[in-house]
């Protein structure tokens, strides 16, 4: 045998694949990664501290900014929070509104991943148009109904800032229609293709233990096996009157996560079709009219949490009885989903290091904070 | 062209000149077209690359400069001209320099024995095929010189992985285009395009059939399958996807081309491009039949040629014009191939690039050359060569026979090989289970 | 396999193994772009289709934005008179995650009291994060998200914007959201008349209009035609200072009036002030002196109330009203006269003291029936 030497790699910061500016310190043997560390802190932003100095509904819009894909899944989480600590009650029209723009959002997110996740594995970027163009839909009725497509900012404590415009739901009709296509398409492209089943079948096995060890959650939990979903095990907002099922993986590698991802599309456009057979006799406005906006919980802390498209998001609060936040803590699922990277690429090679780190679907916006 | 400029030198102006002097002077004025046409066709080829993937993606492309975008490209190259040229300070600086002109260098005399028409090739070779693909091999050592000049993790990673994956790949493209010489039995580019007129039968297998133009290899089980093989080779030669793993982007940045800008950057772009155009010329060339359509041949025969001396210019020019239009339709058609195929998959790993390669293509390049001795038996063979019982067949009925069998050998070959690779790939994903285990047990 | 739960199942993900792969999902991934390569050289402009190019070419074509989109926040002002519907009110500066707004309250140039109008009025676009709180707390939806996105520039001062540039008709509002703004229309007019109200002078216009207004002004001064420095012949703005007086003293002739009635019985009728340029001054003494009058009326001797009112400002004028106040609820004390101030006061101060002076009357009343 010829005498090998191990090569310390920089993958990152600046590296076209880390998603942001995330570094891996990875150290190879020809091609087969023997160790990785994972390197962050490079987009903190200061949120949490920041929270502390802004009133309760000033920090709605820098929620927007944690998981930029998912802001109205972050906007929910943090609005959950401060209601449940304050006591106000939100209309059900308001909830079912909520829970519309979050199953949305799931599919926009997925969308997006499952494209980079194959841009990662080498593709040019047609997967990920195709999912682009399903995001821009709904980026498109994100803007209509709150003004912006990325920083929504929609929902207020008591219900959410406005109601649909006229036009909203023919459009998200006419967008449920092409739904089962866009997601059929996907499924075509990814499921069957013998290269994508090459490089993403056995690569990047979480096994059940060490996922429930490293407290992972969102599709990296369910595509190793555990039927964890926050919306079933701690049901919030309405979803336990929602029909849905929850996908899960039998061997935790990136196949699954792929698997686990297309499937809750389906779910996700099965509840929103719920939602628009439910929402017209729906109770009250969209906003509880007794909620005010500068709201002064009394001291104490709570934590709320919901199931954003990456896992379980969760926001910490406590409250010293004034107007803001005493201690601002956010759970953010990128983040923990992101520490098994070391042990879920050890023993493959560099080419999976980088399909692996795709397949957990970060956002540096939220890991760093 | 020698003899054009023969006739104009010696015969309309009556110099007298020596026949290496016009020998050189044909060969640079060759030269000079060619390396026009050269970095033309890149400069088309990543416009038309651009704007087709664009519309797979449901997008439509550079259309902003010139009409549709035709000017996109010049604008490129004058980007690309002014940038700054870096040399990182712990470079080889003159390995680095050169490494680009000698990856440049061979896709140029590639050209050399490429027939664009009928008559219209710069040099007949009677080994044009070996030639090139001697030469194709020729700018690996480039890569690696870049890789290596680079002093960058990345680009030596890009170059070893380069390297291997030309060397690998070159065996099963050789391999299966054996097969197809051992049909034709010549080695030149010209007389494998003779060998292709016909219609879906070659005129050499079955002489009743009419030449039309379309007795291409594709439409033999020996060539398809050839032609199989040979694509996903050349696909790997020209590092496009999925076997762009030398240079891909996601992991290893720009893999050999990471420490270059500038011009230099644009000379491996060059390159690339026309190694991709000349990779599609031949796979047109040696199983679309080049330049052979239907018209081109009876245009042919019109024309002065060396056996027709009595001939009309017209047929000559029209002739080539035809030739040339289905030689570039066939090429351009197999370059909307690569793209296809670029803008569908997803790239391979460096190790299945090799477990493909080496597991898959050569066994069945290997039967494919089992299944062209079969073919060339018994189409061509007869009691002098032991094979007595074929005698009384009339041509058609050997033609059907050989189709038929080397059909079902293919065909059995390929599904059974496909079967064991998938089973060795399983077994392989396995191991690596235990390689993890045993590596996280350490850690 | 599957597990049952409440409304719904576990699903495991069936990975299909044991197929033979040989090929047929590469070509199926070929079909799938072929298909959308076939297809696209038609357009995609329905949501309901997923095929199809679906390029917007920007410069050339935009798409329309949704009524809600917001980008930056501006200021609006009424087309018809040219005031800002902006009172000052610090909201939004208040509300402003990032603290961009800045905010200086109008004030009278004569009196120094603040006026319901903000004199300059600062955002900083570049940190500006478009959330829309502000547009959202505003209660005089004077300010709106813009719908304009390109707001390149080269430097970052210029990203500052100040209240001119920030201005925008009504009329642009509607163009860009004019559902919203129906939704918000009769609420905001109904705001501004009050504000219009109680803003002397120019202030509170918009900065374009307001050089128009001077220039018209200066021009009519000139013609000779304006007596008194009124602004209504002015026509570009039919809201002028002078004529703004006249509703402030109508109040305080009101108030007085019904002080008068309620306590005496014997309604005295109540003269109005001819005279009106300094009507505020007026008003106040006629206030003060028919409550006085009315506590006298009322059968108990007026008190004696030593008032000190030369340095004549609001503050007198409360006094007045209260002393009067204090007069009549002695209901006994011999009645003073009440001397007033001469100079020009507060119409707020006014008319308060006005009030004051009513309820105390009304209470002495009360008192001296229950007796």
């Amino acid at each position: 045998m010829l005498k090998t030497e191990e090569l310390q790699i920089n993958i990152g910061p600046q590296h076209p694949s880390t998603h942001g500016v995330f570094r891996m310190l990875v150290t190879v043997d020809g091609e087969t990664v023997t160790d990785l560390k994972p390197v962050f802190g490079y987009l903190h932003r200061n949120h949490e501290q920041i929270a502390e100095v802004n009133t309760y509904l000033q920090n709605m819009p820098y929620t927007d900014r944690l998981d930029y894909f998912n802001a109205m899944a972050n906007n929910q989480a943090y609005a959950m929070a401060v209601e449940k600590m304050v006591g106000i009650e939100v209309p059900e029209r308001a909830e079912y509104l909520r829970v519309l723009m979050v199953e949305l959002t799931r599919i926009l997110n997925h969308a997006g991943a499952l494209g980079f996740l194959i841009n990662d594995m080498g593709a040019w970027q047609t997967q990920l148009a195709f999912g682009m163009r399903e995001r821009e839909k709904i980026l498109d009725l994100f803007e209509s109904v709150s003004g912006a497509r990325l920083m929504c900012n929609y929902f207020r404590f008591g219900g959410v800032a406005r109601d649909l415009p006229p036009d909203f739901m023919p459009r998200l009709k006419d967008l449920l229609v092409a739904m089962p296509a866009f997601v059929d398409e996907m499924e075509r492209l990814l499921r069957e293709n013998e290269i994508l089943l090459q490089r993403s079948e056995g690569i990047g096995i979480l096994p059940k233990d060490l996922a429930l060890a490293y407290s992972v959650t969102g599709p990296v939990l369910r595509g190793s096996g555990v039927a964890y979903d926050i919306r079933r095990a701690e049901p919030y907002s309405i979803y336990d009157r929602l029909d849905f099922d929850i996908p899960v993986g039998s061997v935790g590698d990136v196949y699954d996560r792929i698997l686990v991802r297309i499937e809750e599309m389906r779910q996700s456009r099965r509840i929103i079709e719920q939602v628009i057979a439910q929402l017209p006799d729906a109770q009250g406005g969209h906003i509880n009219p007794k909620a005010r906006q500068n709201v002064r919980p009394p001291v104490g802390d709570v934590y709320a949490r919901v199931e954003t498209p990456k896992g379980e998001l969760g926001f910490y609060l406590v409250s010293d009885g004034s107007s803001k936040p005493y201690r601002y803590k956010v759970r953010a699922p990128s983040f923990i989903n992101l520490t098994p990277l070391g042990d879920m690429c050890r023993g493959y090679k560099v080419a999976d290091m980088v399909v692996i780190l795709g397949s957990i679907d970060i956002v540096m916006g939220e890991v760093d904070r | 062209m020698q003899d054009v400029v023969n006739q104009v030198i010696n015969t309309s102006f009556g110099w007298g000149w020596p026949s290496w002097a016009i020998a050189l002077i044909g060969y640079l004025i060759v030269a000079a077209i060619l390396f026009g046409i050269a970095p033309f066709q890149m400069l088309f080829l990543t416009l038309y690359e651009r704007r087709a993937i664009a519309r797979m993606q449901d997008r439509i492309g550079p259309n902003r400069v010139g009409p549709e975008g035709a000017f996109q490209p010049l604008a490129d190259g004058v980007k690309i001209f002014t940038k700054e040229d870096i040399v990182p300070a712990a470079a080889d600086q003159w390995v680095h320099f050169i490494a680009p002109c000698v990856v440049v260098a061979p896709t140029m005399f590639m050209f050399a024995v490429l027939p664009w028409g009928p008559g219209m090739v710069p040099v007949d070779m009677n080994l044009g095929l070996l030639f090139f693909f001697a030469i194709s091999s020729v700018s690996a050592v480039g890569l690696m010189m870049a890789g290596w000049a680079s002093s960058n993790k990345f680009a030596l990673v890009g170059a070893m992985r380069a390297v291997a994956q030309m060397v690998s790949y070159e065996i099963p493209a050789v391999l299966s285009l054996l097969a197809i010489v051992m049909v034709t039995g010549s080695l030149s580019i010209v007389e494998l395009i003779n060998y292709q007129g016909g219609l879906f039968i070659s005129t050499r297998d079955v002489a009743s059939v009419p030449d039309w133009g379309l007795g291409w290899f594709i439409f033999s089980p020996v060539g398809f399958l050839a032609f199989i093989a040979f694509f996903i080779a050349a696909l790997a030669e020209g590092e496009r996807t999925p076997f762009d793993i030398p240079e891909a982007d996601s992991e290893i940045v720009a893999g050999y081309m990471t420490e270059y800008s500038g011009m230099k950057f644009g000379l491996f772009y060059l390159a690339q491009y026309v190694l991709n155009f000349l990779l599609c010329a031949i796979t047109s060339i040696i199983f679309f039949g080049g330049w052979q359509g239907p018209g081109v041949g009876w245009l042919y025969a019109q024309a002065i040629t060396p056996a027709n001396l009595q001939g009309d210019w017209i047929f000559n020019v029209l002739a080539g014009v035809l030739g040339v239009f289905y030689f570039l339709l066939k090429t351009y058609g197999f370059f909307f191939v690569m793209v296809w195929i670029r803008g569908a998959y997803a790239r391979l790993r460096i190790d299945q690039l090799m477990d493909f390669g080496w597991k898959f293509l050569i066994p069945l390049t290997l039967v494919n050359i089992f299944s062209a001795a079969i073919w060339v038996g018994l189409t061509k063979w007869g009691a002098a060569d032991g094979l007595a019982f074929v005698e009384g067949w009339s041509p058609l009925m050997r033609w059907a026979v050989a189709f038929a069998v080397t059909l079902i050998l293919n065909l059995g070959a390929y599904l059974f090989l496909a079967r064991i690779f998938a089973q060795s790939q399983d077994e392989r994903t396995r191991q690596d289970d235990e390689v993890l285990e045993q590596l996280t047990n350490v850690a | 396999m599957t597990i049952e739960m409440q409304r719904g199942s576990v699903i495991v993900m069936d990975r299909r193994r044991g197929k033979l792969r040989a090929g047929q999902g590469l070509l199926q991934g070929l079909k799938v772009v072929w298909d959308h390569w076939a297809g696209s050289f038609r357009t995609n402009d329905n949501f309901s289709k997923i095929h199809g190019t679906f390029t917007v070419e920007y410069p050339d074509e935009r798409l329309p934005m949704p009524q809600a989109y917001r980008n930056m926040p501006v200021l609006l002002f009424d087309d018809e008179s040219g005031h800002e519907l902006c009172t000052g009110c610090y909201q939004c500066q208040r509300i402003c995650p990032p603290q961009v707004i800045h905010i200086t309250q109008a004030k009278d140039p004569v009196t120094g009291k603040m006026v319901p109008a903000a004199t300059e009025f600062i955002i900083e676009y570049d940190a500006c994060m478009s959330c829309g709180f502000c547009a959202e707390v505003c209660p005089f939806d004077s300010i709106k998200m813009d719908h304009v996105y390109e707001l390149s520039t080269a430097d970052r001062v210029s990203l500052t914007m100040r209240k001119t540039q920030l201005n925008r008709p009504i009329s642009y509002y509607t163009g860009i959201a004019p559902d919203l703004w129906a939704e918000a229309q009769a609420g905001a007019m109904k705001k501004l008349q009050g504000s219009i109200k109680r803003r002397p002078d120019v202030i509170g216009l918009a900065a374009s209009l307001t050089e128009k207004i001077k220039a018209r002004r200066l021009e009519l001064a000139a013609a000779g035609q304006v007596a008194g420095g009124g602004g209504q012949e002015a026509g570009v703005a039919p809201a002028a200072p002078a004529a703004k007086l006249t509703p402030e003293e109508k109040a305080a002739k009101l108030a007085a009036m019904k002080a008068a009635k309620q306590a005496g019985g014997a309604p005295a009728p109540a003269e109005a002030p001819v005279e009106l340029s300094p009507a505020d001054a007026k008003a106040a003494k006629l206030a003060a002196i028919k409550a006085a009058n009315a506590a006298k009326q009322a059968g108990a001797a007026p008190a004696e109330a030593p008032v000190e009112l030369s340095p004549a400002d609001a503050k007198a004028a409360k006094l007045a009203a209260i002393k009067a106040a204090n007069a009549a609820k002695q209901a006994g004390a011999v009645p003073a006269p009440v001397e007033v101030p001469s100079t020009p006061l507060d119409a707020k101060a006014a008319r308060l003291a006005a009030i004051k002076a009513a309820n105390a009357a009304k209470q002495a009343a009360e008192q001296s029936n229950n007796e």
